[in-house]
């Protein structure tokens, strides 16, 4: 059982900060994901974790003791590459068993950890194949067993799903949450895929360019996003900036009326509702937080329609019923439903831009 | 059901004999041929002095000369500590040198001065170098070690084949390295931090997972210095003592001997040569492959 | 909308194996230092005696530089009768026409092993390799009988053919790996898009084997200008080249006129790996060729 803490880590390579001033605290049995773009620090924080690579500054603890100082190999902190990384010249039991003969672990008991584990992620029988015989699903299965064969105290995967198609990810996920929750490891892993990250994770810390930007349960980052950009990585671009004066937010399309447990100053603001929870304004809908807006596409998605609308400039997406049929240049009513209203903080580029032009 | 033959069709048939055919030609009938003839002299066919019968009459006298043996044996040898300490060597070397320091750079062009230098030149160099009165001997006395060049070890011309084994080792040892880091180049860096974490201290990942991973390239490079080393003549003729020498060394003493008569062992002592060599190799990769397994 | 969620999408930040703000162990250090030290000492060595050595007038044991310096080895090697001139052309004209021979020869077959999937193709392979496995002797010397009777010893020709046989599988060795690595998918592209042959060669072909073509007939280069023993027999003592010129001088007692014609032997050598030195470096699949046997 062992809790992590990283505390002001930072990394640069040479001018370039790659990581700043990061802090989590990450107890022990989560599995918390670090979710970004590419390039946004999250291998690198990562590989300091495992000591690959030495913190700029800053400190990585495990149960509380200072971690930097221990080489990798004594840390325990065992690494899920995105390439499943099977030595080549070994087979599947000499890969999976690796970890036991380097802590010098007697052969018998060897065998039988190796067959335990390879029952656990469901490939048994396998033990002489070599690596290339194997499909991508069964490497990566046999890499997460030769991770877990060492019960190490910090379990860490690397996009371990990314070369994966589509199918076996769904499996994999499961497969791994399955087992993490049973062996009560403590584990991090690193994805850019949302949806991965909200699916296996208990928590998510969400990184941009090497800062930390969220952290939270994975609902937060829909319900409650702290930014523009955090609602836009989490496929929420529906803005709409006003002026807010206790629960009313004045705006272009007229007032909006928020629930109470939103919390903001008064003054400038920036409205957002998920496009799955606007509504198509009706006569038996509330007359509340309706707004004019006009059609400019109409995308049929199979399992629901995608409208994107200009309401007052900005451009909006709404999930519309399957059924629903509209065209270019029509005019529509949305409604804004109360509890589904949050204010974001504006930290879009283009609102940097504008500030820095003035 | 037979296709109809097209000149497209035709022209696919043929366009990877084409492309082999010069090549294969060149070294089917030069080297084929010359072996031929070769082999057809240590059997005693050689109508040019009127020999026209067969023959095992130059490989019975090779073989049952004492001296034969003893020049196999100092050939084997040779080449066998050159092979073994140029792969060590490099290997080494490789590993330092794939790293990045200041001045990683230059020291990677340092070692590839030897690679374009001809074997002769480096034996000059290391002729001037560990003579009696060489450089190094002078390093001796200047060190107040040694007085006059006879306290120095003679390593040139020596029983042992000192000055033959550290000039190949000069030439060599960079191409294996080239070769070797060149290899870990393309395996890179992530199997190692993979058994990193894993637990695998720096002895354990270079014997458990890097070792395997080179040893097909130090295998394949290994065959081409062995069979270098043990095939050449003017390296141990420069600086190998007159008796015992080489076999390549004899063979050619042999065969440039204006008796004409000795041109048949000539020949047989060459095809021994190749024949023990190709025996080792194959007993090499078969080792080899069983090790691996 | 701004998400990324392509999944094979990896990590775009810099991420080097070994940084320099990272501390190596101070063992790390030392196992450097002593390897670069010896890089410097046993590879610089033997080539800082040789220059020294070149203009030294006189220099008895046991001092540590020349007493009397001067250029009289200079002035011999540029003497007409030393033949270090006509050696130098020669041996110039001869890696020349053996180069060239090699990639008309060479390149094709390179490609059909590197490229394209036969049946044999390991046969072939083998038999492209012989001449660096099976040693060459007695090739040699029956290729000499074979030449006598087609008038090519003493021959320019004649002597280039002989330095094309090991040249070819060291050739063979390194343009097919190039060719594998470079694939075909970018000529078929090409192809799809318009280009006949000669362009997809000229545009695509050409610039993706440039770097590993100038490797190759670097070695090829090499290969023959360090050939000693099949020079002397094919071209019979008459055709002179420089390693022809050099070697009575490695066994006399004049070490300074050896050291000077060593080094013109190694001059354009040395040019040549400067010009190629980034290449052995840079491309792997260019060195990593001789580990493929």
């Amino acid at each position: 059982m062992t809790d992590v803490s990283l505390q002001q880590l930072s990394r640069r390579f040479g001018d370039n900060v790659a990581v700043r001033e990061l802090n989590l605290d990450i107890a022990s049995g989560e599995m918390v994901a670090f979710l970004g773009p590419s390039g946004c620090g999250k291998t690198t924080t990562l590989r300091m974790i495992t000591g690959l690579l030495q913190p700029s500054s800053g400190d990585v603890l495990f149960n509380g003791k200072s971690v930097v100082d221990i080489p990798t190999e004594r840390r325990g902190a065992v690494m899920v590459f995105q390439k499943h990384l099977l030595f080549p010249t070994m087979n599947v039991a000499q890969n999976v068993g690796f970890g036991l003969k380097m802590a010098g672990v007697d052969k018998k008991e060897i065998n039988r950890r190796v067959t335990e584990i390879l029952e656990l992620v469901e490939l048994p029988e396998l033990e002489t194949r070599k690596a290339h015989e194997l499909s991508g699903g069964q490497q990566q299965r046999v890499a997460l067993a030769r991770a877990l064969v060492v019960k190490p105290q910090v379990l860490l995967l690397d996009e371990p799903l990314a070369n994966l198609d589509a199918n076996l990810r769904i499996t994999m996920r499961q497969l791994i949450r399955d087992i993490q929750s049973e062996m009560g490891i403590t584990a991090i892993f690193v994805t850019h895929d949302q949806e991965e990250a909200v699916m296996l994770a208990d928590r998510v810390a969400l990184m941009f360019d090497g800062v930390l930007q969220q952290v939270g349960e994975p609902d937060a980052f829909y319900q409650r996003p702290r930014t523009t950009r955090v609602a836009q990585f989490f496929r929420n671009s529906n803005l709409l900036p006003g002026v807010k004066t206790g629960t009313m937010v004045e705006t272009e399309v007229g007032p909006i009326e928020l629930d109470d447990h939103v919390s903001a100053d008064d003054g400038p603001v920036v409205l957002t509702v998920r496009p799955e929870e606007v509504r198509i304004a009706d006569s038996s809908s509330a007359a509340t937080n309706v707004v004019p807006a006009v059609i400019k596409s109409v995308i049929y998605m199979g399992t629901h329609t995608q409208l994107i609308a200009d309401i007052g400039g900005s451009s909006w997406s709404v999930q519309a019923p399957a059924t629903m049929t509209s065209e270019e240049g029509a005019r529509i009513e949305f409604q804004l439903p109360k509890k589904h209203l949050w204010i974001v903080e504006d930290d879009s580029v283009s609102a940097a831009e504008e500030v820095a032009a003035s | 059901m037979s296709e109809p033959i097209t000149m497209q069709r035709v022209k696919e048939r043929l366009k990877i004999p084409l492309m082999l055919g010069p090549a294969v030609a060149v070294i089917v009938l030069l080297f084929g041929g010359g072996l031929l003839v070769g082999l057809g002299q240590s059997l005693g066919y050689f109508p040019a002095i009127g020999l026209t019968e067969f023959s095992f009459d130059a490989y019975r006298s090779v073989l049952t000369d004492p001296n034969f043996l003893r020049s196999l044996w100092l050939t084997f040898r040779i080449a066998l500590v050159a092979t073994v300490l140029s792969s060590v060597l490099a290997v080494g070397f490789a590993l330092v040198l794939r790293q990045k320091f200041g001045g990683s750079r230059l020291a990677t062009f340092l070692f590839q001065i030897p690679i374009p230098v001809p074997h002769l030149v480096a034996a000059s160099g290391i002729i001037l170098l560990i003579t009696q009165s060489g450089l190094i001997a002078r390093f001796g006395a200047a060190a107040g070690l040694m007085e006059v060049p006879a306290d120095f070890p003679a390593l040139v011309f020596d029983k042992a084949g000192i000055a033959i084994i550290l000039t190949f080792l000069w030439k060599e040892v960079p191409f294996v390295g080239l070769v070797v880091l060149a290899v870990l180049q393309s395996v890179g860096p992530q199997y190692e931090e993979q058994a990193r974490t894993l637990g695998a201290n720096a002895r354990q990942r270079f014997f458990n997972v890097l070792l395997p991973l080179i040893m097909p390239g130090i295998m394949s490079t290994s065959i081409i210095i062995f069979a270098f080393t043990f095939a050449n003549y003017e390296i141990p003729l420069l600086l190998g003592v007159r008796f015992p020498s080489t076999l390549p060394v004899v063979a050619f003493r042999q065969y440039q001997d204006p008796d004409l008569g000795l041109r048949p062992e000539a020949m047989a002592i060459s095809i021994v040569l190749a024949v023990v060599a190709i025996l080792l190799l194959i007993a090499y990769r078969r080792l080899a492959r069983y090790a691996v397994k | 909308m701004t998400t990324d969620t392509k999944p094979s999408e990896a990590e775009a930040t810099p991420q080097p194996y070994v940084d320099l703000t990272d501390k190596d162990s101070a063992g790390t250090r030392w196992v450097r230092r002593i390897a670069v030290t010896s890089i410097v000492v046993f590879i610089g060595l033997p080539m800082v005696t040789l220059i020294v050595w070149s203009f030294a007038f006189r220099w008895n044991f046991p001092n540590m530089l020349p007493t009397e310096w001067g250029g009289k080895a200079w002035a011999y090697v540029a003497d007409d009768s030393s033949r270090v001139f006509e050696g130098l052309w020669n041996s110039t004209k001869l890696a020349f026409l053996v180069t060239l021979m090699a990639i008309i020869v060479g390149l094709p077959a390179s490609r059909a092993l590197g490229q394209h999937e036969f049946r044999g193709k390991s046969t072939i392979e083998w038999l492209l390799m012989m001449p660096i496995i099976v040693p060459a002797l007695v090739a040699t010397m029956g290729i000499h009988q074979i030449f006598i009777r087609l008038r090519l010893t003493e021959t320019l020709f004649g002597v280039a053919l002989v330095h094309l046989i090991p040249a070819i599988p060291y050739f063979v060795l390194v343009m097919a790996s190039v060719f594998a690595n470079y694939g075909t998918a970018l000529e078929e592209t090409a192809r799809t898009l318009g280009a006949n042959k000669i362009r997809v060669f000229r545009y695509v072909t050409f610039p993706a084997i440039s770097s590993g073509l100038l490797v190759a007939s670097m070695f090829t280069f090499l290969i023959s200008w360090g050939q000693y023993v099949t020079t002397l027999l094919i071209g019979g003592g008459s055709f002179v080249t420089l390693p022809l010129v050099l070697f009575p001088f490695l066994s006399g007692a004049n070490h300074a006129n050896a050291a000077a014609i060593s080094l013109v032997f190694v001059a354009p050598a040395v040019i040549v790996l400067i010009m190629t030195s980034r290449q052995l470096g840079r491309d792997s699949s260019v060195m990593g060729g001789f580990g493929k046997i």
